[in-house]
């Protein structure tokens, strides 16, 4: 018997102690009312330095902080993360006075559309998502049409007429990636066979473990593929790397100009080009419009059309096929061709 | 446990015996000479120079060797590879090792053969390697703890002539045990030690086996001797034709019981002799229901038992004193009163329906430890901290509540001190009297002889000869253990295979 | 004798608050050195977090972590008591919180009735999950460590399979997930401010309670303690091994299948590719921290939860991201070892203590004895 009151006595008093703190208590925003401090930039897994999705948006800010002489703080996501996680973290730059508070990646879709409910003056915005919200600016990219682009050249560019794509996560967002790539290596060269693969079935660790991509894309150059485009953020790295020691291979990055990257430098030469998300764009116009007093709000779609995505041509590697690419934009500005967003 | 005014000599050249009950203090005295623990106070003197030893390096270093009560071995090398294994440094690894080896050997006629692997000897092959590593090492004084513990009588009477000889060149031997007539037979000089302090010194040859375990006691000497029958003509236990076999660690399939078939009456005692090692232990886990068999039945009370879980078995009525307690019969770290629920979780007072009743399992732990003299401050202290036989009195003191109609004893009084091995041989009497079967197992002879009605001997998994105790002698017990004979054992038949072996 | 018993009971009580205090002394030396290694100054960092976990909503957010921490360190520990390791908790959890979002998504049942059966299919998949370790465990000698962790894959691919548009998920935005669960399967809350706490709790603490009652007070939880305490033991005393290694998988099982509940029914209503993953591991050190001890657990998912919710704060003000994981790591190791130590110093106390009371009861009784002969 003895037992059981000590423990009902322990039980009961921590969960009084809890509940009475709780309730009585003053929350963190209410007693720290902060002014405008700048703009709050949250990573998704991989943070900064991903040399892709992350590094454009961080390109952005840069830009701002430059022209528009805004201060910036940045904090990155963990592998393994809940949605109290996420929200916490956006909460965090809402309450510190940032303004706006930009999610990077899907993953903070609902986050963002709970935390832009409790704090209506800040202005928020996400990339690759459509939450709700009157404050919140929805910033997406048709992956689809640029995927496409690269699927053109990667039909043209591979002799042994075997191309593959490596996705980081079976999730939505890749799909639209591998889906414009099959079509526009289809719509090109009908003969050249497309070998699709992800690295996780669904956890986020794939954009995030370079050594799985490495040793992908290594399977995928020895059966013959001599053209790899990766969409799998920090860890496409390792399928470059893979690919760079493949003499006659090609890689196409991802996201950011990956030729252009200081730290993919030593394998810059056999990245034949890179499917620009221009994220820096669409989170330098936010922060602009923020700062100008009047908030971009409601989904903001940056296509083709809107050149949100784009080809790089740095390294000339495409130099030689710009008219069929070039065409194969056309048609897609003007229409003529849908891309279609899932494979 | 702690010791205090400790007062021993042993003369060089001599045998000296250390004796007392299981927790006396000779394990912490054995300690302090070897240098495993430090004394508070007090001094140690070697060849009249005071000697300071911090570690067993140091006793080493001053010729003081130790031979544990457990053999400190690696099975898979050889004997030479055994005795130079941390001792490198001595003569090396190779020829001059085996020589220096060979001459100890013959010096004290050990009969050591240096390149048989250690897992093909048997227990006493063993011993008297673990008794060459340490001379080998440069001992001058060995200690031996328990060393006949494992030994059937004609490997004890060899290893006293080892011992004989280690003395006649000069080397001084301390030696560590509870069994009186050994001691009286080996030693020169004897102390016996109680409760932490030595009480006397004698001198075997005016001393008597029941004078000697007075002195270990304190108190009057028990005995082992059951005389008046209690035999009834109801069979309680019926074995028949139990077969079980074995994959060992080398896939090999070895039969382990062979056509086992014996039957206990109510009030009877049917002690099973045998060397470790030849299926005692498997017969009762076979009776216990923790082995399946490959043939055979078990019948208790007139049902057949032969399919029934361990558990059923248990509530049918066996009671279960096993041979390893630690391992089989208590939770080392649960306090008292957890293990005296151990085993009979499903029977009152433990539990009522599928809760327990842990008041009532209290309380009657409280019984226990009063009704069995288990001496222990309290029913909440765990089991690991009573001494080895107080915790065999709370094993036998929660059997014994659940009136069974079996009890399987196996080795009940191995490691507990005459104290408690009195009160326990009282209490297989008790239960003898009252009409249970009994099942006794164990390595001392005379312990088996003086309580069993029936004698059954085990050699190689099969019952193959039988004994009556009230004549038999356990050196005639001892011969059948290792095979020399079978069939009905009587002490004519003995004694001409004995004088035969002279010959 | 009473009081001898009585002055046991106040050691253990001094050696059981002797472990956490050396463990929290031990960890905030070593937390502190980190900071000192790190060039950052530790005592400020513990005031940012002392701070920022005070607030009430910081507090808030902290119970609803530790919730779902709770359940999974409480079927962690079912395993832990038997001596088997379910690392697979992770893979349990998630498996049944996906067939409960995926059956609760397709089906309407008025009130709690749908509540009800939602939380059975949860903990029957994880059962069923955790109970293929348990049967190749027994049926084939199969270590639970390794097929628990390859069922966590296996979920893994399971769900990655399932979770597609046009299967048994739906697409919104960039997400996949299950169908939302009727208003009629959303669970109560606390109204706290500023967010409410899941009315999950209740149902925390009532499996910790039930965890405790089972473990403590029914023969079936002696058995179970048996066999960790000692299996030869155990067996001898006629428990069945093999199917109590069997029966604890289970219940494990189908404590994790509860562990996504508080999420499903509390928050998402669905299961979608942005579901918590990993609180399976995060029990294995709660169940750790917490000495497998249902109090004890519920203290140690609160500390994680406070740890995650101040160390978010500290990456916010600065510091490194990581250095959280480091303290996390420091604290349940200074745990282990300090428990290690202090159980092993009581034993040889206790037994010590036994040996001298005994002797000193011999000595009177002696006294006694002589005194009546003169």
């Amino acid at each position: 018997m003895r037992r059981v009151t000590r423990f009902a006595a322990a039980a009961s008093a921590s969960a009084l102690l809890a509940l009475t703190a709780t309730a009585c208590g003053q929350s963190f925003a209410e007693a720290n009312r902060a002014s405008h401090a700048g703009v709050g930039l949250a990573f998704d897994i991989g943070g900064r330095d991903d040399h892709s999705f992350n590094e454009a948006a961080a390109r952005g800010t840069e830009n701002a902080r430059k022209k528009l002489g805004v201060n910036v703080k940045m904090l990155t996501a963990k592998n393994g993360e809940t949605e109290a996680d996420r929200e916490q973290r956006l909460a965090s730059f809402a309450e510190a006075g940032y303004n706006p508070v930009i999610g990077v990646g899907f993953a903070y879709s609902r986050s963002i559309e709970n935390v832009a409910k409790d704090f209506p003056e800040t202005s928020f915005g996400v990339v690759d998502a459509v939450p709700q919200g009157k404050n919140v600016d929805a910033m997406v990219f048709a992956e689809h049409e640029g995927s496409y682009l690269a699927g053109v050249a990667a039909a043209l560019k591979s002799k042994n007429h075997k191309v593959g794509f490596i996705g980081g996560v079976n999730n939505a967002l890749i799909q639209k990636f591998q889906a414009g790539f099959e079509q526009g290596v289809r719509d090109t060269d009908p003969k050249t066979k497309v070998t699709s693969q992800y690295l996780y079935p669904n956890n986020d660790k794939g954009f995030n473990d370079p050594a799985a991509a490495k040793a992908k894309a290594g399977g995928m150059l020895d059966s013959g593929i001599d053209v790899i485009y990766s969409a799998a953020g920090q860890s496409g790295a390792g399928a470059i790397e893979a690919i760079s020691k493949r003499k006659g291979a090609w890689a196409i990055g991802v996201d950011s100009d990956q030729y252009q990257q200081p730290g993919l430098a030593k394998y810059k030469d056999c990245i034949l080009t890179s499917v620009v998300k221009n994220v820096d764009v669409a989170v330098f116009d936010l922060i602009k419009s923020v700062e100008d007093g009047k908030p971009l709000t409601g989904v903001h779609a940056y296509d083709m059309k809107k050149k949100g995505v784009t080809l790089a041509t740095s390294g000339g590697f495409i130099k030689d096929i710009q008219p069929q690419i070039d065409a194969a934009r056309q048609k897609i500005v003007e229409g003529k061709v849908k891309v279609k967003e899932t494979p | 446990m702690a010791n205090h005014d400790i007062d021993l000599t042993v003369r060089r050249g001599t045998v000296h015996a250390l004796c007392g009950e299981n927790g006396a203090g000779k394990s912490t005295l054995m300690k302090i000479l070897y240098g495993m623990q430090k004394p508070d106070e007090g001094t140690i003197t070697l060849d009249g120079e005071q000697a300071a030893l911090g570690t067993p390096a140091d006793a080493i270093a001053r010729g003081i060797g130790m031979v544990h009560q457990h053999f400190m071995l690696a099975d898979n090398l050889s004997v030479l590879e055994n005795v130079v294994l941390g001792a490198e440094k001595l003569h090396g690894i190779g020829a001059k090792a085996r020589a220096k080896i060979m001459e100890i050997s013959d010096a004290y006629g050990l009969a050591i053969r240096p390149d048989v692997l250690v897992e093909d000897l048997g227990v006493a092959d063993r011993q008297r390697v673990e008794i060459l590593k340490v001379l080998y090492r440069g001992a001058r004084t060995l200690i031996l703890d328990e060393p006949t513990a494992v030994l059937v009588p004609q490997e004890v009477d060899a290893l006293f002539d080892n011992l004989r000889e280690l003395k006649s060149e000069g080397l001084t031997v301390i030696f560590i045990s509870h069994k009186l007539g050994e001691v009286l037979s080996v030693a020169d000089d004897i102390t016996v030690i109680r409760r932490g302090t030595t009480v006397a010194s004698v001198e075997p040859s005016k001393t008597t086996p029941k004078q000697l375990a007075e002195l270990m006691v304190g108190s009057e000497l028990p005995s082992p001797e059951t005389r008046e029958s209690t035999v009834t003509d109801t069979p309680m236990l019926g074995v028949e034709d139990l077969r079980l076999s074995a994959t060992d660690s080398d896939g090999v399939v070895r039969t382990v019981l062979d056509g086992i078939t014996f039957t206990i009456h109510k009030g009877e005692v049917l002690g099973v002799a045998g060397v470790e090692g030849n299926g005692q232990a498997e017969l009762v886990e076979a009776i216990m229901g923790t082995r399946s068999l490959d043939g055979g039945t078990v019948t208790l009370d007139g049902q057949d038992l032969s399919a029934a879980s361990t558990r059923k078995r248990r509530e049918g009525g066996i009671g279960y004193v096993p041979e390893d307690r630690h391992r089989h019969a208590l939770l080392l770290e649960a306090p008292l009163w957890e293990n005296r629920i151990l085993g009979h979780v499903t029977e009152r007072p433990n539990s009522k329906g599928r809760l327990l009743d842990l008041a009532a399992a209290r309380k009657d732990t409280e019984r226990i430890v009063a009704e069995y003299d288990v001496r222990t401050p309290g029913i909440e202290v765990t089991a690991a901290s009573l001494s080895g036989g107080n915790q065999q009195k709370l094993i036998v003191g929660r059997e014994m509540s659940h009136h069974p109609k079996l009890l399987i004893a196996a080795h009940p009084t191995r490691g507990v001190d005459v104290g408690a091995q009195a009160q326990i041989w009282e209490q297989i009497r008790a239960a003898r009297r009252e009409g249970l079967a009994v099942l006794l197992i164990s390595a001392d002879l005379d312990e088996l002889i003086g309580l069993s009605d029936t004698l059954r001997v085990m050699y190689r998994g099969r019952l193959v000869a039988d004994a009556d105790p009230a004549t038999i002698t356990p050196e005639e017990l001892g011969s059948a253990m290792t095979g020399a004979a079978s069939g009905h054992l009587t002490a004519e038949d003995a004694d001409t295979r004995e004088g035969g072996d002279r010959e | 004798m009473k009081t001898l018993t009585r002055s046991f009971t106040k050691d253990k009580v001094l050696l059981a608050l002797a472990a956490p205090l050396l463990a929290i002394a031990a960890a905030f030396v070593i937390s502190s050195l980190v900071f000192l290694a790190s060039g950052e100054n530790p005592l400020r960092a513990y005031w940012i977090m002392a701070d920022y976990g005070h607030y009430s909503d910081s507090q808030v957010w902290i119970i609803n972590k530790a919730v779902p921490y709770y359940l999974s360190a409480l079927a962690v520990a079912i395993g832990f008591r038997m001596n088997l390791f379910n690392i697979g908790v992770d893979g349990q959890y998630r498996l049944a919180a996906f067939a409960a979002a995926a059956v609760g998504g397709a089906i309407a049942l008025p009130g709690a009735l749908q509540i009800i059966l939602l939380i059975v299919i949860a903990m029957l998949v994880g059962a069923l999950w955790s109970g293929i370790a348990g049967v190749l465990k027994t049926s084939r000698g199969v270590s639970e460590v390794i097929t628990t962790i390859m069922l966590n894959a296996i979920a893994a691919s399971v769900i990655g399979y399932f979770l597609q548009d046009g299967r048994l998920a739906i697409k919104d935005g960039n997400l996949l997930h299950t169908r939302f669960l009727p208003e009629s399967s959303h669970f109560f809350s606390f109204p706290t401010h500023p967010k409410p706490v899941y009315g999950f709790v209740v149902i925390a603490a009532l499996a910790g309670f039930v965890y405790w009652f089972v473990l403590n007070r029914t023969r079936f939880g002696f058995d179970l303690r048996a066999v960790g305490a000692s299996e030869p033991a155990a067996e001898a005393s006629g428990v069945s091994v093999k199917r109590m290694v069997v029966i604890s998988m289970l219940l494990s099982g189908a404590a994790a299948g509860l562990v996504g509940m508080p999420t499903l029914l509390g928050e998402s209503f669905n299961y979608g590719t942005d579901f918590p993953a990993g609180i399976g591991f995060t029990g294995i050190a709660i169940a750790l921290l917490g000495r497998n001890h249902p109090v004890g657990m519920a203290f140690g998912a609160l500390l994680w939860a406070f740890l995650d919710r101040t160390g978010s704060r500290l990456e916010f003000e600065g510091y490194a991201q990581e250095i959280v994981g480091v303290i996390q790591g420091v604290i349940v190791l200074c745990v282990v070892i300090a428990y290690e130590i202090v159980r092993r110093y009581g034993l040889r106390a206790q037994q010590r203590k036994v040996g001298e009371e005994l002797a000193a009861q011999a000595r009177t009784n002696e006294n006694d004895k002589a005194e009546a002969t003169a």
